[in-house]
């Protein structure tokens, strides 16, 4: 095998991290295998209620990319399983993976669930925590990917009754553990945290009273799927809480423990936790967090952090708990803590919820040294300061909580990342493993009357059982244009597949209706099934007569086997007026153009050129390099400039890179794969056809007006001090910093984030170079997130002093006679203090590029309202736009360091690769269309598409509405709104809705009298 | 006309895919029991919902029409479906009050794919409240005419 | 068409009588018709009776231009002779087509409306609350009038019709391309409206933009920019709604259109059109700060009499054609 390259990519780990990565490559042109320990995939966020800072649910946002995972026809799931060996190279792999057996027969198993009915065993239930039970053969959550059901062989009593219920014969009680050898050229790490065990943190009473739970708990406790149905009880008694105490840092910032690292999570998800459960309690609940620093320090964190406080009233109290006991006879807890004015209080809660850490899972030792990585002391992975993605082995990658804490977009934003460097090596094995489906020629079902096939599924007896299904078939029989209907054991299975496309031949269909479960899940299948017997995917239709039947109606046969008729009817209706569609594609021209040259967009352009698309890159000014030119240290010691060198020499070098120096966009038009801008250069436009456009259009630094800067020489900022430093002009004795100039205040009341870095750094060198000299820092929370909170430690060890100071009481700077004076509130000693420091240095906000606002209308995307660009999702998808094909890394984002903006950058790189791999884009069928005959131009649909789909175009003088095909979801929100219907949409057309609520009606009127 | 049985109301469900389908997919897999008089009919996203269709359902002899939807503000997997089904389902509202129908019969509602129990709840709940409205006033004027 | 000259016939139904001057706004354009054909019926203008149409073979006439409602019963069963009369049954304007603005009685039944208008109103003395009853007896006999209705119901909803001209009244060039499409013999499929298929934004010259409103106008509450689109300035306008070739009468003089050309051809109902499209337009800016019932609810009920706005004229055409009575 030696040099040749397989373009197939090991993922590692199926949270949502693992799947993006896996559904990046596999939209690339890649084949994944995404291997996970546990029975199916989700990860961490599967359980989570609601997510920050947009109170998102969960599951609803994750769903769908389970089931896109489950369904790609390039990612093979390989779930329950380990890595067990690895040999190769870079580029060439041969990884062993052990499977663990199920005990179930993946490929037979439909997920129907009868066993974990009839199964006599109660265990525990790990999806909610412990906090209910589950049977002993159980999928994770009703939403698992893949929904195969497992046998716990430890709390299995043996009975079989699974065997003997499973109409699937699905039930193999005596599977063995398999092994499996893939041959993959890449290998990306995405294993996740595990929350920290909190029984180690003894003094706060976790496992011994009852009311004390972990924060992963409480979210199962608030969810609507959780044990209490999203009731919040709590658990010694049932009752629900009046006041509740959240302690922060549970296993995160512990010396004592060695974990001496912040987990950069949990305050955000602390305050969200107490705002849901704010909202989830009818009376009045009591909310206190006990915290050392909130670090709301993500975009648009802080501007939560407010709300909590201000609309829900949530008291935040600044102290480490210092342990916590219970009142034996009510259950209540005591919290011990020293108050901010330094006096040891007790205060009693009702409940209490630990905000845990997060740590490498436990097997992290043993899957290190299969694959010959290095971890950090804390079992993380090991990255470096300027390569955040790479492990310590080529070929092998890394992103999400395991290289470092962090939270969903953060770790969503490294996943495609990783992504993007796992297809740089085996760039030329594009498209070479990836299946492509041959189907026959499409029938032409022109003007036929419909001819409509019925399969109505018994799902064993989980509708069977209930609904008549053969008195459905009958009935369906007898319905207009139907000319063929039966009843199946299972019509998901494959069997009944073959038996459908016979079905389709023998009796000429050309509609076929299934009646069964939800469509959400199996309208896929079934599409992918007719299809193949040469008709349209969308002469399909379904009715759900299970999960919105069967399963809800399960003591009323008679009514649940009325309704499956109408049901059936109205669906039957439907169907009778289905029409082909046609997937829509575009062309895709293989070429990027990146808005931006510092260090952001010159990696987003390095990451494209070395997948092998050509790029364009435009820099404002005559130098590559942006803001990282200003940064001469990190607090990890790599050397930013030597950094930044090599990145401008080979991006400078690469050639399929384009540089513009000097020089703007000007024009953008088109829409994604087909993009036609103009570039302005050396006062000539040059216009240039490319495929996506990724926006690196960095930040600035803000220029204080507050504290004498600009009126004192000795008032400077943080990027000046640096250069000081690095200039060895530095000789100051008294230095005190001031946090947070510019940000958390009225007009921009979101942090800032870098800048408790940046001075926790200067700090440093300066007692690197002066140990004696004085350094105090004023800050209102110090947010090093992360490893970054080692450096903090190792300031304060040092000796700088770290004095907090609040909005109420800023501190002051004056210049008394050629003095500078500084006067701040010292709250220990609750006295004011006066200094003479030599300079006075200020930690100013990074704020947003001033050009942004000209950008994002040429490009239609939108801003935030401090001027950042707005992300198409907060969480899920970090650096995409709305608006399909145009992405956006780095500071452009929001502040960030430089590994963060690296990461992002060739996050949007691999994005775009989505995109950039393909010759053609195929979108789905379902896409809204104008009649021009009708539409009157009246622009009612123009700014109500989400998507920026709907442009007007001339036609005969006059403007008409046009649909970009390419950009529109399907979503029907136009064509809903247009006054003279003249936009249909495809599938879900005015006369098929109207149809299908005709017939749903019809009967059962007739049925009532 | 009245005193035979117990009235049973009908009712038609609009569901958004994304989010209140997948509750009422929810609840089905949880077991969650509901009154069996709702009809679902699902469209991609609760933008979709045509004031139209809740008429036609009504004109066709309907007790009741839900509409169900993403949670506002930020759920709607379509970004913002949701707030206009928000407004013009207010302002249908409005317009059938004048048509002399009782504007409760049509109900929006913000379901979530975890929210199974909050669907059927709504759906328990419809049912008693239209059981006190009493049948769609429109299937006794087409009985009498 | 037959040989010879046409046979023509108009009726007036439950309307106004503007349809009536509408066929005279053709001006001499009059004068060809009757080159071309000939009036057997017209009550307005000629004394022809009842009985006389009684009498004429069934399909006499070539083509009734038929304007007005169905409120009563003579009018009902003028409907059914006519139809039966009729090789082409026309429902002329927008009465006979949508109901019509008398149509909004709709929102009443026969007793709301007679005790509005017999005895409720100021100018009404009637002690005994007398109120027309189809029968009366009086010293010379039996007295008939016709028995008015509950409902108005379109001419469609009582007989069948073959093409409709819309319009309140219809505008002159609807009228013309009737005639001119008669007189050549070149009519569309049964059942079409007389009129193109786009609405009247189409027809209107004023300049389309950014149709985000917040603020909803009455008519008189604000002086319109002359160029620039109603709507868009917050004045509320069935334009967007109603199926067009008005030439946009009522725009090109300042006024919003109100709605009298009916639904467009594909929608299933003019006023749910209107509903739809007004309520995704208004508040979009704001939508993802203004969401809560109170601020919606706000927004709403900036618009007066809804019904009154979005079904002026097809309340009977409508889906659910009128208000629900309770005793
Ligand atoms: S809303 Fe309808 S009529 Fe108006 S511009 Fe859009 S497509 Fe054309
Ligand atoms: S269907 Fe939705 S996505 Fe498509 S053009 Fe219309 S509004 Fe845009
Ligand atoms: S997708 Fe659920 S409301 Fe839009």
């Amino acid at each position: 095998m030696g040099e040749s390259k397989v373009g197939a990519v090991l993922v590692v780990g199926g949270g949502v991290a693992g799947i993006q990565a896996a559904l990046d490559l596999a939209d690339s042109g890649f084949k994944v295998y995404l291997a996970d320990q546990s029975p199916s995939i989700g990860g961490v966020m599967a359980q989570l209620d609601k997510t920050f800072p947009t109170n998102d649910c969960s599951m609803c946002i994750l769903a769908p990319k389970l089931v896109a995972a489950g369904r790609h026809p390039n990612i093979t799931l390989i779930t329950n399983s380990e890595v067990v060996g690895l040999n190769g190279e870079a580029g060439n792999f041969e990884v062993k993976i052990r499977k663990r057996s199920r005990y179930i027969n993946e490929d037979k198993c439909n997920g129907c669930g009868l066993c974990a009915q009839k199964c006599p065993v109660e265990a525990i239930d790990t999806y909610n925590k412990g906090l209910t039970d589950r049977s002993a053969v159980y999928v994770e959550f009703p939403q698992a990917v893949p929904l195969r059901f497992k046998i716990d062989r430890e709390k299995c009593i043996g009975c079989r009754t699974c065997q003997e219920v499973c109409k699937a014969n699905a039930v193999e009680y005596y599977q063995k553990d398999s092994e499996v050898i893939l041959n993959v050229g890449s290998i990306i790490l995405a294993p996740g945290f595990e929350p920290f065990d909190a029984r180690l943190k003894s003094e706060y009473g976790y496992g011994r009273y009852q009311n004390v739970v972990t924060s992963i708990e409480f979210e199962r406790i608030l969810s609507a799927s959780g044990p209490y149905g999203g009731i919040v009880l709590r658990p010694s008694d049932g009752e629900i809480p009046r006041k509740i105490a959240f302690v922060q840092c549970v296993g995160s910032r512990d010396a004592q423990l060695g974990n001496n690292y912040c987990s950069a999570a949990c305050c955000m998800y602390s305050i969200k936790e107490a705002i849901i459960a704010k909202e989830h309690v009818p009376t009045k609940l009591e909310c206190t967090i006990f915290y050392m620093d909130i670090r709301a320090y993500g975009k648009e964190f802080d501007a939560y952090y407010k709300r909590a406080k201000e609309e829900y009233g949530i008291q935040f109290v600044r102290s480490r708990v210092a342990s916590i006991t219970e009142d034996q006879s009510t259950g209540n807890l005591f919290v011990h803590y020293v108050g901010e004015d330094e006096t040891p209080r007790i205060e009693e809660f009702d409940m209490i919820i630990l905000s845990t850490g997060m740590q490498p899972p436990k097997d992290v030792e043993k899957l290190a040294k299969v694959l010959g990585i290095k971890l950090n002391k804390y079992r993380f992975c090991e990255t470096g300061a300027f390569t955040p993605l790479e492990t310590s082995k080529p070929g092998i990658y890394v992103c999400g909580a395991f290289s470092s804490p962090k939270d969903i977009p953060e770790s969503v934003a490294q996943a495609s990342a990783a992504a993007s460097k796992a297809m740089a090596i085996i760039a030329p094995e594009r498209g070479k493993l990836v299946t492509v489906k041959e189907a026959p020629p499409e029938i032409d079902v022109g003007q036929e009357e419909p001819r409509i096939g019925v399969f109505i599924c018994h799902c064993g007896i989980n509708i069977g059982g209930i609904v008549r299904v053969p008195e459905v078939v009958e009935y369906a029989k007898k319905l207009p244009n139907v000319v063929y209907a039966e009843d199946n054991l299972y019509t998901c299975s494959d069997d009944t597949q073959k038996r459908i496309r016979e079905k389709i031949k023998e009796h000429n269909l050309n509609r076929v209706v299934v009646a069964s479960c939800t469509p959400r899940t199996h309208e896929p299948l079934f599409r992918e099934t007719v299809r193949e017997a040469g008709l349209n995917p969308y002469l399909f239709e379904m009715a759900n007569i299970r999960d919105q039947c069967s399963w809800v109606h399960m003591h009323e046969p008679e009514e649940a086997t009325e309704k499956a008729k109408d049901l059936v009817r109205s669906v039957v209706a439907k169907a009778r007026l289905l029409k082909p569609l046609k997937n829509p594609t575009v062309k895709v021209t293989p070429v990027g153009l990146v808005i931006g040259g510092g260090v952001s967009g010159m990696t987003a352009a390095l990451e494209l050129a070395n997948q092998g698309f050509e790029v364009h890159l435009v820099e404002r000014e005559k130098e590559l390099g942006g803001h990282l030119k200003k940064i001469y240290y990190v607090l990890e010691g790599e050397d930013p400039q030597e950094y930044l060198r090599r990145l401008v020499k080979a991006v400078m070098e690469h050639e399929r890179i384009h540089v513009y120096l000097g020089a703007s966009v000007v024009e953008v038009n088109g829409f994604v794969g087909n993009f036609k801008s103009k570039i302005l250069h050396n006062g000539e436009e040059k216009q240039v056809e490319h495929g996506i456009v990724i926006v690196a259009t960095g930040a600035t630094e803000y220029k204080p007006k507050e504290y004498l800067y600009g009126e004192d020489t000795r008032v400077l900022t943080q990027h000046e001090l640096e250069e000081k430093l690095a200039e060895g002009k530095f000789n100051a004795k008294k230095v005190v910093m001031i946090q947070c100039v510019g940000a958390r205040n009225e007009e921009r009341p979101n942090c800032a984030r870098i800048c408790c870095g940046q001075a926790i750094k200067n700090a440093l060198k300066i007692k690197e170079l002066n140990p004696d000299a004085d350094v105090y820092v004023l800050y209102k929370d110090v947010r090093s997130y992360g490893f970054k909170e080692e450096y903090y430690r190792e300031a304060a060890a040092k000796g700088v002093l770290f004095i907090s100071y609040s909005d109420e009481k800023k501190p002051k700077v004056t210049n008394e006679s050629g003095k500078l004076k500084l006067a701040f509130w010292e709250p220990v000693l609750k006295q004011e203090i006066q200094m003479e420091p030599d300079i006075v240095v200020l930690s100013a906000a990074t704020i947003p590029n001033p050009d942004n606002k000209r950008i994002a209308e040429m490009l239609k995307v939108p801003l935030t309202k401090d001027g950042f660009f707005l992300e198409a999702h907060m969480k899920l998808r970090p650096v995409d736009f709305q608006t399909d094909g145009v992405f956006l890394c780095g500071m452009a984002h929001s502040p960030k360091f430089i590994e963060e903006s690296i990461s992002q950058a060739c996050a949007a790189a691999a994005r775009a690769a989505t995109i950039l791999s393909k010759k053609e884009l195929e979108m789905e069928g379902i896409v809204a269309n104008v009649d021009e005959d009708l539409c009157s131009g009246c622009r009612i649909c123009e700014y109500l598409c989400p998507y920026g789909a709907i442009e007007m175009k001339e036609k005969d003088g006059k403007l008409v509405a046009h649909v970009i095909e390419a950009l529109c979801k399907g979503c029907g929100v136009c064509g809903t709104a247009c006054p003279t219907k003249a936009i249909i949409l495809g599938h879900f057309t005015t006369e098929e809705i109207l149809a299908q609520v005709r017939a749903v009606l019809k009967e059962m009127e007739a049925i009532a009298a | 006309m009245s005193s035979q049985k117990e009235f049973e109301p009908k009712i038609v469900g609009f569901l958004c895919n994304w989010c209140s389908y997948a509750g009422a997919d929810l609840a089905g897999v949880s077991r969650i029991q509901y009154p069996p008089n709702i009809r679902i009919i699902r469209v991609m996203c609760s933008g979709r919902i045509d004031p139209a269709f809740i008429l036609e359902a009504l004109k066709n002899g309907a007790d009741g029409v839900l509409v169900a939807g993403c949670h506002l503000p930020s759920d709607c997997h379509y970004i913002s479906g949701n707030f206009k089904a928000l407004r013009r389902v207010t302002l249908l509202k409005k317009v059938l009050e004048e048509f002399g129908i009782e504007p409760e019969r049509v109900r929006l509602e913000w379901v979530s794919a975890s929210e199974g129990d909050k669907f059927a709840a709504v759906v328990r709940d419809m049912v008693e409240q239209i059981k006190k409205l009493g049948p769609n006033p429109l299937k006794m004027e087409a009985k009498q005419t | 068409m037959a040989q010879g000259k046409l046979k023509i016939a108009f009726y007036w139904a439950a309307s106004c009588g503007g349809c009536e001057i509408a066929v005279l706004d053709i001006n001499e354009k009059i004068l060809d018709v009757v080159q071309i054909a000939d009036i057997v019926f017209w009550p307005v203008a000629m004394d022809i009776k009842y009985k006389d149409v009684e009498a004429m073979p069934d399909k006499y006439i070539d083509v009734c231009f038929f304007n007005g409602g169905i409120r009563n019963s003579e009018q009902e069963h003028m409907a059914k002779l006519l139809r039966q009369k009729s090789k082409i049954l026309i429902a002329y304007g927008a009465c006979a087509h949508l109901g019509g603005v008398p149509g909004l009685a709709n929102l009443h039944n026969k007793k709301e409306i007679f005790e509005k208008a017999y005895m409720s109103t100021f100018s009404t003395d009637n002690p005994n609350k007398v109120t027309p009853k189809p029968k009366v007896h009086v010293k010379e006999g039996e007295l008939e009038i016709p028995e008015f209705y509950d409902t108005v119901k379109t001419l469609d909803q009582t007989v069948e019709v073959d093409y409709y001209v819309p319009g309140c009244p219809p505008a002159v060039e609807r009228t013309l391309y009737a005639i001119d499409a008669i007189a050549k013999g070149n009519l569309p499929p049964k059942g079409s409206v007389l009129a193109p298929l786009k609405s009247v934004c189409d027809d209107c010259s004023r300049k389309k933009e950014n149709k985000k409103i917040s603020k909803i106008y009455r008519v008189y509450e604000k002086v319109p920019e002359p160029e620039k689109c109603l709507l868009e300035q917050g004045i509320l306008c069935m334009g967007p709604a109603t199926r067009g070739g008005c030439g946009a009468r009522c725009l090109n003089a300042d006024m919003p259109c109100t709605g009298c050309g009916g639904p467009c051809p594909n929608a299933p109902e003019q006023g749910a059109a209107m509903i739809s499209a007004l309520a995704s337009i208004l508040g979009l800016e704001e939508e993802k700060e203004k969401y809560t019932e109170d601020e919606v609810e706000k927004l709403v009920t900036q618009i007066r009499d809804p019904v009154g706005t979005f079904y002026m004229y097809g309340l009977p055409a409508s889906i659910l054609k009128r208000k629900v009575m309770r005793e």
